[in-house]
């Protein structure tokens, strides 16, 4: 028996055979790990439960909650603004915006947002890269009134003028800032560098290509995506099963399904590794360290997220937060991230901020914690730390009738393998420190990575006051500069 | 064009719920003082939010000390004599020895290197580049002394024990009023959370004090000072206080977070950490029994401390305008800010609800400013009632080539408007609609529920959670009148102009109908976006139009229309080249 376990003991006696003691005067463990936790269960749900057919084929998942006199429908469609028409950019982006504040076919635009406001529904509708959705949260009491202005602005969108015209305006005002800030070049650059521009994961819309739109191009983009034959609904709230059903075919009939969207093309593009840098006249240096990644369902998948959440992904208990911030304090901000992707593979970058002088060494010590975590095998306790958190934060994946919702949702458009949730903890379980070696050693490769920053070079070139590192220690002193770009044309700025 | 009539007379039948829903956690007071809001809630199983707050900010600080009550919450996560350390007794002897050189090299900065800076030899007093020789071997004998102690320093320990049992979002923020500390964790371990809470607020040791300072540096590099207008808007926040404490920000100025110790910090915690300072929330999947147990036997440990001392300053009245222009990296835009009502002032309701009708897709602004005038681009306005003092905010950013001192007339003409005519019947009902409606989404999720309560108690009391959303359905149109003449007047007026600057570095693209007035420029960019589609015929029957028309437009319209002949022509002439 352990001192644990003894402890463990004298704690459930006193409890079983000390009738006079009180909850108040029960000892208070000398440290946390003494205490004693009853076991918690949980079993993730099955989405076949919620599963229903609508006479059209359509998918919703339906899950009621009378809690709360409140209803939530979320609709998803597949395709994105990845449909875009070259020279379009910033097509699909519109055509979201304008679905929602552009009217529908009975009620002008002013009609429709007050009629909304009054109401207190909040309608939306966005278009994504990879994907688009159309919500609206309101009250039960007047769910008749909501959702059928929402159905109504969804088959049938005006599309009106001026609202086009303001959007359009709106659009460019908010172009002209995509220099103002540091973070927003890097993340520009980043996407550019290890995409390709021409990739949708990198193509910025132009003053051009939005002026170029045209309420036909709107008409199509709505036509092809917002249809039923790309759409999984689900609802949440103060409802009856039966009646939201019947709702729902009532909502969607007679409109025309289109084809289901393909999928977004996969990006060819393929980098120089090394470092690049854009000026801009910041106090600190904005870093990104990485390169592509790996697709949502590689066979590594889990045991890639327990390997970031030791080297940058979990918080203060990872390494490169513990290193360049906890022990150097050179930054605020800074670990790692591991961006599956769910069409073509993701990313993987590190982070950092950090002022001008110290970049190179945060840069250094970041890379140094990537090939530690390759060539040496991660301590058990580190290992055990990053996969207890995700086996103990597991039920919180399913917190909520909503995120349970939009991930039945999200895996009826791309499912996962069979049984994916019920088996994941125990997958999660059996990774050991030599599964972590091997997936950092065949996934994260330090000499074929980018580092891209974004700040003053002079400054950060030379590196820290006391000559621990410089920025000519990486990629053998090799430096691309990337130019500005005309946040209007996104050519490049001339020196 | 259209309105439809038939969806507002379906509007006025409606039914909706009469009252605001109610929030009503149990309150349990322990004997030390610390007060716990405690509200059970089945909705999302197998996880409790919990979180306490300290009734204390930026506001309780004074000159040399700004910014210690966030440099403090960010002590809180280095651990206790148990937490955090291997070796506390070595731990702390380093800690000790620390603190001595540190102390020199605190006073060599305050007296010789100011001194130098004072007569000017030296730029920056407290930049390592300026240190003495004398200086540096204190830095490097503290570099040892930190060298050593981190054998016995476990980092991140706090953390890590959170964080291999479950709990998860383990944080905390610091405002003007308040700090508040924050997590989640599964239903199962609310004794953890009892564990560590009360551990720390019993023995909480400030270890990697001075390395911690150097992130707070990041934090504010980061911020304030690499955003496009973050250290404007600090700027503009110290002009526009005068007296009262909330003038400096709550990350501190740079000078006070240099020369902070860990006496001043050791001071802070006892002086407004005590339980009678305090207020634990904790909202979800928990039962009262459990509870009430856990908090009698962690908290109750717990020794009460003197009441702390009050906030004596209040803000001064403005006697005149004051503006400021900055030219930065930003689009145009305007702020104007008046001084208002603290947190819980009977005005307060009806201020809002006059934001609330400004404000929104279908609000004043957007409608007029954004929409009609075509000035804006974003347009809103903020009511930000703080402990003691409060503010009304108008802040909008301008549509090309409008100047920002033209939006702000129009911010008057709008506030003009709102102080001479009452406002409609409907649009006081829509904004009592919403009001209700988010009554019930603020219940959605437990965490943010935890801290409205956590943060309406720390200001003032948590009933005000079901007390302001009773106000605001009862303001009616007199109380906006009333309010909007009495808390608007210019000489309390503080404008912030904020213009583009012309960079060096090139970001000197600009939109070709800049030149355009608001009204033309439209005209413009809507013809453009026909352009390519239309019949060449129909082109050439577009410019004859216009040329016969262009003589006679008005003069902001005919150079608009001189570039909409010039476009067309490009148009034809491409289009001949392609035959």
């Amino acid at each position: 028996m352990t001192a644990l376990e003894v402890k463990k003991l004298l704690i459930l006696l006193v409890l079983c055979f000390s009738p006079v003691v009180t909850a108040d005067d029960l000892p208070i463990p000398s440290r946390p790990e003494e205490l004693v936790f009853e076991e918690l269960t949980f079993q993730p749900p099955n989405s076949a439960d919620f599963r229903h057919l609508l006479d059209n084929g359509v998918v919703v998942f339906l899950l009621p909650d009378h809690e709360l006199p409140l209803v939530d429908f979320s609709f998803r469609f597949t395709g994105g603004s990845y449909l875009d028409p070259t020279g379009k950019e910033g097509l699909g982006m519109l055509a979201g915006d304008l679905i929602r504040s552009g009217g529908s076919s009975s009620s002008d635009a002013e009609s429709l947002d007050e009629a909304f406001d009054f109401l207190a529904a909040n309608a939306g509708v966005s278009v994504g890269l990879n994907g688009s959705g159309a919500s609206l949260n309101c009250l039960a009491s007047n769910l008749e009134e909501s959702f059928t202005l929402f159905i109504e602005m969804l088959r049938d969108p005006r599309f009106q003028t001026d609202r086009f015209d303001l959007l359009k305006s709106e659009i460019i005002e908010a172009m002209k800032q995509r220099n103002d800030s540091g973070d927003e070049i890097l993340d520009r650059e980043w996407k550019a560098l290890i995409f390709g521009r021409d990739h949708a994961e990198a193509r910025e819309q132009t003053l051009a290509s939005i002026e170029g739109i045209t309420d036909a191009d709107l008409r199509w983009f709505h036509k092809t995506v917002f249809n039923p034959g790309n759409v999984v609904i689900g609802v949440t709230g103060d409802f009856e099963i039966d009646t939201m059903k019947t709702r729902l075919e009532e909502a969607l009939d007679g409109w025309a399904a289109g084809n289901r969207c393909s999928a977004p093309p996969a990006p060819e593009a393929e980098f120089e590794p090394g470092v690049y840098h854009v000026e801009k006249d910041i106090p600190q240096g904005a870093i990104y360290i990485g390169a592509r990644g790996v697709v949502r369902d590689h066979p590594d998948g889990t045991t890639l997220r327990v390997m970031n959440r030791i080297l940058g992904g979990g918080g203060f208990t990872s390494r490169i937060t513990n290193k360049v911030r906890t022990e150097e304090g050179l930054a605020y901000s800074a670990g790692s991230a591991m961006i599956p992707g769910v069409h073509y593979p993701g990313e993987f970058r590190a982070y950092v901020q950090s002022k001008s002088r110290t970049v190179a060494l945060a840069s250094k010590l970041i890379l140094e914690e990537i090939s530690r975590i390759r060539e040496e095998p991660v301590s058990q306790e580190e290992l055990d730390i990053a996969k207890n958190s995700i086996i103990g934060t597991f039920p919180r994946i399913f917190e909520s009738k909503n995120t349970v919702r939009d991930l039945f949702v999200n895996e009826e458009r791309y499912p996962r393998a069979p049984g994916f949730w019920k088996t994941y903890r125990d997958r999660v379980k059996v990774i050991t420190p030599e599964d972590v070696q091997r997936v950092a050693r065949e996934h994260l490769d330090p000499a074929r990575m980018a580092i891209v920053i974004v700040g003053v070079w002079s400054e950060i070139a030379p590196g820290d006051l006391e000559g621990r590192a410089k920025m000519s220690d990486f990629f053998g002193g090799k430096v691309t500069e990337l130019p500005l770009r005309d946040p209007l044309t996104q050519e490049p700025i001339g020196p | 064009m259209l309105r439809s009539c038939t969806l507002v007379l379906l509007l006025l039948g409606l039914t909706l719920p009469l009252a605001a829903q109610q929030v009503a956690p149990e309150v349990y007071t322990l004997e030390n003082g610390m007060k716990f809001l405690l509200l059970p809630r089945d909705t999302q199983p197998n996880v409790i939010a919990v979180g306490w707050a300290a009734r204390v900010g930026s506001v309780n600080e004074r000159p040399g000390i700004t910014g210690i009550s966030h440099f403090f919450e960010h002590m809180m996560f280095k651990g206790t004599t148990t937490i955090g350390t291997s070796d506390a007794d070595r731990d702390g002897m380093y800690i000790r020895e620390q603190e001595t050189v540190r102390s020199k090299l605190r006073a060599t900065h305050l007296d010789q290197q100011y001194e130098r800076w004072k007569r000017g030899e030296i730029a920056d007093p407290w930049d390592q580049a300026n240190d003495t020789p004398e200086m540096s071997d204190m830095r490097a004998r503290l570099r040892e002394i930190q060298e050593s102690q981190k054998k016995v320093i476990r980092k991140n320990e706090f953390d890590e024990i959170y964080t291999r049992l479950g709990a998860s979002g383990t944080n905390a923020f610091t405002s003007h009023d308040l700090t508040f500390y924050i997590n989640n964790v599964p239903s199962n371990k609310l004794e953890l959370w009892a564990w560590m809470e009360s551990d720390r607020l019993q023995d909480s040791v400030f270890r990697e004090f001075y390395q911690e300072r150097d992130v707070v540096h990041e934090e504010r590099r980061m911020r304030t000072e690499s955003t496009p207008t973050g250290i404007y808007q600090e700027q503009f926040d110290a002009m526009f206080w005068q007296s009262s404490p909330y003038s400096w920000p709550v990350i501190g100025w740079t000078t006070d977070l240099n020369s902070y110790t860990r006496e001043q910090a050791q001071d802070y915690f006892e002086t407004y950490y005590s339980p009678n300072n305090l207020v634990g929330v904790i909202v979800g999947d928990f039962d009262f029994d459990e509870a009430y147990s856990l908090i009698d036997r962690y908290f109750g440990r717990l020794e009460r401390g003197e009441e702390p001392p009050r906030v004596v300053t209040l803000e001064m009245p403005q006697l005149a305008e004051k503006r400021m222009n900055v030219e930065c990296d930003c689009p145009p835009q305007v702020e104007v800010r008046y001084h208002a009502v603290p947190f819980g002032h009977r005005d307060e309701p009806a201020l809002e609800v006059m934001a609330e009708i400004l404000n929104g897709v279908t609000g004043r602004l957007r409608k007029s400013l954004i929409e009609e005038q075509r000035l804006a681009t974003s347009a809103r306005v903020i009511v930000d009632s703080r402990k003691y003092a409060g503010s009304v905010g108008f802040s909008g950013e301008c549509q090309a080539g409008v100047d920002p001192e033209k939006l702000e007339e129009a911010w008057y003409g709008e506030l003009e408007k709102i102080q001479s005519e009452p406002v409609s019947e409907r649009e006081l009902q829509k904004i009592k609609n919403q009001v209700l409606a988010s009554s019930y989404r603020r219940l959605a999720d437990n965490f943010s529920l935890m801290i409205q309560l956590g943060y309406y108690e720390a200001l003032g009391d948590w009933e005000y959670i079901n007390e302001f959303a009773r106000q605001l359905t009862e303001v009616t149109s007199e109380d906006i009148q009333r309010v909007a003449g009495s808390y608007f007047d210019p000489s309390d007026r503080n404008v912030g102009i904020y213009r583009r600057k012309a960079s060096g570095g090139g970001v000197a693209a600009t939109d070709p109908l800049e030149r355009f007035a608001p009204e033309p420029r439209a005209m413009v960019r809507q013809y453009l976006t026909f352009l390519p589609q239309m019949p060449l015929e129909q082109v050439e029957e577009m410019v004859r139009k216009m040329e016969s028309q262009v003589a006679e437009a008005p003069p902001d319209f005919k150079i608009a229309i001189e570039f909409m002949i010039e476009k067309s022509r490009e148009r034809l002439s491409a289009a001949e080249e392609e035959n």
